[in-house]
């Protein structure tokens, strides 16, 4: 087949205060006509920039200090901008992102912004346009293409702003898209969906695809080749089956084996325990605001949840944004007042635990470790609080205690003058942790502790957390969208869709054997290596 | 769309109850309306007099509700001071006050809406410097100070405008100016930031990548979003060219509805002054409802 694109030692470097930073090192690739292509890496790897380079979006402080880009054996770097923006962006090369809520346009429709990008492009009819509009909708099976035309943006949902996205690439037949994490944003099981599309058009269009992810495991589906970034260089290059089973470079193997290590099940001890936590009947409900001529919005956020929690044990509660998995777990640490049921915690209920008490039995770990840290404190004087608070103890001692704590979450005593903007994400998380450990807790609820990080720190974060549980004994309770995170270390899995519990069970049982149809669409569309592998393997043989 | 109208009239027609009473009752009991009219020096005898003659004895709600429903029926009261129905007063003074307000407004919009898009375009540049600079400085200088010496300058050293009066457009040009200049600062300010939010929001990204640039880009894809800030401010800024022209008129010598509420209150002219703070209350009230729809028409997420 013929040669798409020749990107040839492309370097780019930021300009900081005077200083040059350099970003992308030595970037070259080779991509055939249909060929698909996936870039992983984790954020910062140079992955997105050496793509932004291509369509001429870099930040402005961005500069490509050497190196070339060939598309159909034309050189794109010296085009002017009026030939390059005419010609080739959005028309022979186009690009969907990762933020499908924000990358439209607000204020127009999605007609308008479909027929903008094909009238400026192609030379025809409003009504050829209109036509075009609606057998692209068609094409990225979007229902009701007529009605959508006249939707805005906020109307529609991630999903589906997603399909418009795609639609808006390919309106003029594109010979190279690029995805830059197309699906990062998305719930898993539209995740699915949109793989599958975007590989389905790929066909029927006949163009070639760069798919960047942080996910090795998504890129896997849908690539033929495969190259891993990381500091702005390429590690390593090869076909999917190739870097999948013989990976050369370290940090591949690395990569692979976190991802490995979550497919694999933990040993888990079945437990007899006593329950630490009962939850009966649990309802909250919210109500917005009520509005001239419209009755307030009533939102079930939970409905009748009833569930235990055995000591020493790792509950899982599963599902997508808005199931209601973060209220229930804000309802059992007693920061949401429920409207109806009850949690007993030790046989005591939460509202009638005093607040010092509560805080020894059980803390959270957030999301985010970026905005859970109080910037303009330091690390020991945050981690230090609730020892100060809940505890009467000499300053020596605190201070002995907290120096413990960051030791016991893998940081060391030069962390503890420190401020938070000084250290990494998963270093904040580490924070975050031992913050929550320091009153030693029996319980620990962790909601989506990782998903603000990239792999490799997920798995480190996720080997600490079972660290702790061994040597500390604490029940831990796991809020998670991330099945492979819910795999690696729960014992019992609770899956919430709508507010409701839909199923309960043993880990194995419902990642194995899921009973409900939500259940079976959930586990379906985590994207495992095996299942590639299998997939691979059936094709060769 | 027709559900959001309603809404906001409901509204505006509450907000316009509330400030109806409040203005009536506020100048009544702050004034005594019976020894306003009689004058400084009336004797005890004369004010009651005046007191009963004009039906000041009977209750303050009696007279209010008289009062609103005068408004209903075309009837606004008569001045004390000018002698004449309050009515005749507001038709003899309004056009020159609407042509006041649009002409400065349109000055604002000419000055302030290309220089923040000038300014936004070029973040940090020699121009966006200097927008910042007048920006500053129009903020910082009096109404008052500008207009004496806009017709030292304009109508004096170089005789192009004429001093002061309203009888020809001609007239309007200075005081205009002056009036228009004040808001500038906060629209092309608004203007700057809106557009540089735009600039860098991700849709933006997308509008590239398909392939806009330029000014296209900008007019097709970021105008609208950066300005919907920008038109909320413009009808308070025209609302206030309304009421708050009264220094300006003042110092043109035009005779428009901002001079006469200054006579009014001067001469304590009770059924002037209540009917102008209601009028200039309500034409507030309605530019904010027109910038409440006009923006519902620019942003369809508004239309709630």
């Amino acid at each position: 087949m013929n040669e798409l694109l020749k990107i040839d030692n492309l370097n780019i470097s930021f300009q900081s205060s005077g200083s040059d930073l350099k970003t992308l090192k030595d970037f070259s690739i080779n991509l055939k006509e249909r060929e698909s292509l996936g870039i992983v890496g984790e954020s910062g790897s140079g992955k997105t920039l050496s793509m932004l380079a291509l369509t001429r979006l870099l930040p402005k402080q961005a500069r490509i200090t050497s190196g070339s880009i060939i598309f159909r054996n034309k050189i794109l770097n010296n085009l002017l901008n009026k030939n390059f923006y005419k010609e080739i962006s959005g028309n022979k090369i186009s690009m969907i992102f990762q933020e499908p809520m924000t990358a439209l346009n607000p204020v127009h429709t999605i007609g308008k912004q479909l027929l903008d990008t094909y009238l400026y492009h192609n030379d025809v009819s409003f009504e050829k346009g209109v036509l075009r509009a609606l057998e692209i909708l068609d094409a990225v099976q979007l229902s009701k293409n007529k009605q959508r035309m006249e939707q805005y943006p906020h109307q529609l949902s991630g999903g589906q702003r997603q399909r418009v996205m795609i639609a808006l690439a390919l309106i003029n037949n594109p010979d190279l898209l690029i995805a830059d994490e197309p699906t990062t944003a998305l719930d898993v099981t539209v995740q699915k969906e949109i793989i599958q599309l975007i590989s389905k058009l790929r066909e029927t269009i006949g163009m070639a695809l760069i798919f960047i992810s942080h996910d090795l495991g998504v890129v896997s589906q849908i690539s033929d080749n495969i190259i891993v970034m990381k500091d702005g260089e390429i590690v390593e290059k090869g076909s999917t089956s190739k870097v999948l089973n013989k990976p050369e470079h370290i940090y591949t193997q690395k990569l692979l084996n976190c991802l490995h290590k979550l497919e694999n099940d933990q040993k888990k001890e079945k437990l007899k325990n006593s329950p630490i936590i009962s939850a009966r009947d649990i309802s909250k409900v919210y109500k917005l605001p009520a509005k001239i001529f419209k009755k307030p919005e009533i939102i079930h956020a939970v409905k009748n949840v009833s569930f235990d929690v055995k000591t020493g044990e790792t509950l899982a509660i599963v599902g997508e944004s808005g199931s209601g998995k973060s209220t229930v777990a804000k309802i059992i640490n007693g920061l949401i007042v429920k409207d109806n049921g009850e949690v007993k915690i030790k046989g005591q209920d939460v509202e009638d635990i005093s607040l010092s008490r509560r805080a020894k039995l059980i803390q959270p770990v957030f999301q985010d470790p970026y905005s859970t840290l109080n910037p303009i404190h330091t690390i020991g004087y945050i981690i230090s609080r609730p020892l100060v608070i809940n505890d009467n103890l000499s300053n020596h001692n605190i201070k002995t205690k907290v120096i413990e704590i960051l030791e016991l979450v893998g940081l060391s005593e030069e962390y503890y003058n420190r401020f938070p903007n000084q250290l990494s994400g998963g270093q904040r998380q580490r924070v975050a942790i031992a913050r929550a450990i320091i009153l030693k807790p029996q319980i620990l609820i962790c909601d989506e502790p990782t998903s603000a990080l990239d792999v490799t720190i997920q798995s480190q974060i996720l080997d600490l957390l079972n660290d702790l549980k061994q040597k500390l004994k604490i029940t831990i309770i796991l809020i998670s969208h991330d099945i492979s995170v819910v795999k690696y270390f729960s014992d019992r899995i609770i899956v919430m869709y709508n507010g409701q519990i839909v199923e309960t069970g043993n880990s194995e049982d419902i990642i194995n054997n899921p009973k409900e149809t939500y259940t079976k669409k959930l586990m379906s569309s985590v994207f495992s290596l095996k299942q590639k592998n299998q997939i691979l393997r059936d094709n060769f043989t | 769309m027709l559900r959001f109208v309603a809404g906001r009239l409901i509204v505006v027609l509450s907000v316009g109850i509330t400030l109806s009473i409040v203005t009536f009752f506020l100048l009544n009991y702050v004034i005594d309306p019976a020894q306003a009219i009689a004058g400084e020096e009336a004797l005890f005898e004369e004010i009651e007099q005046i007191r009963e003659q004009y039906g000041f004895d009977r209750s303050i709600t009696v007279r209010y509700f008289e009062w609103v429903s005068g408004i209903f029926k075309g009837d606004l009261g008569v001045s004390y001071y000018w002698n004449k129905p309050v009515i005749s007063l507001l038709i003899d003074r309004a056009p020159e006050t609407i042509t006041l307000a649009l002409m400065s407004v349109s000055v604002t919009i000419l000055i302030a809406i290309p220089l923040g898009i000038l300014a936004a375009l070029n973040p940090n540049s020699l121009i966006d410097r200097l927008a910042l600079g007048i920006a500053v400085t129009a903020q910082a200088v009096p109404n008052f100070w500008l207009g004496l010496i806009m017709i030292l300058i304009f109508a004096l050293a170089i005789p192009i405008f004429p001093v002061s009066g309203d009888k020809t457009l001609f007239h309007f040009v200075l005081p205009s100016i002056v009036l228009g200049a004040s808001s500038v600062p906060a629209v092309m300010r608004l203007m700057r930031t809106g557009l540089l939010d735009v600039i860098n929001a991700d849709f933006i990204r997308t509008a590239r990548s398909s392939g806009f640039y330029g000014w296209r880009l900008i007019f097709n894809h970021a105008l609208r979003n950066a300005l919907l800030p920008v038109v909320s401010v413009l009808a308070v800024q025209l609302g206030n060219k309304f009421g708050g022209s009264v220094i300006t008129e003042s110092v043109f010598a035009i005779n428009g509805l901002g001079r006469l509420a200054l006579e009014s209150i001067l001469g304590a002219d009770i059924p002037t002054v209540q009917i102008l703070v209601f009028v200039f209350a309500i034409i507030f009230l309605f530019f904010n409802l027109m910038a409440d729809i006009l923006n519902a028409y620019l942003d369809p997420r508004l239309r709630l």
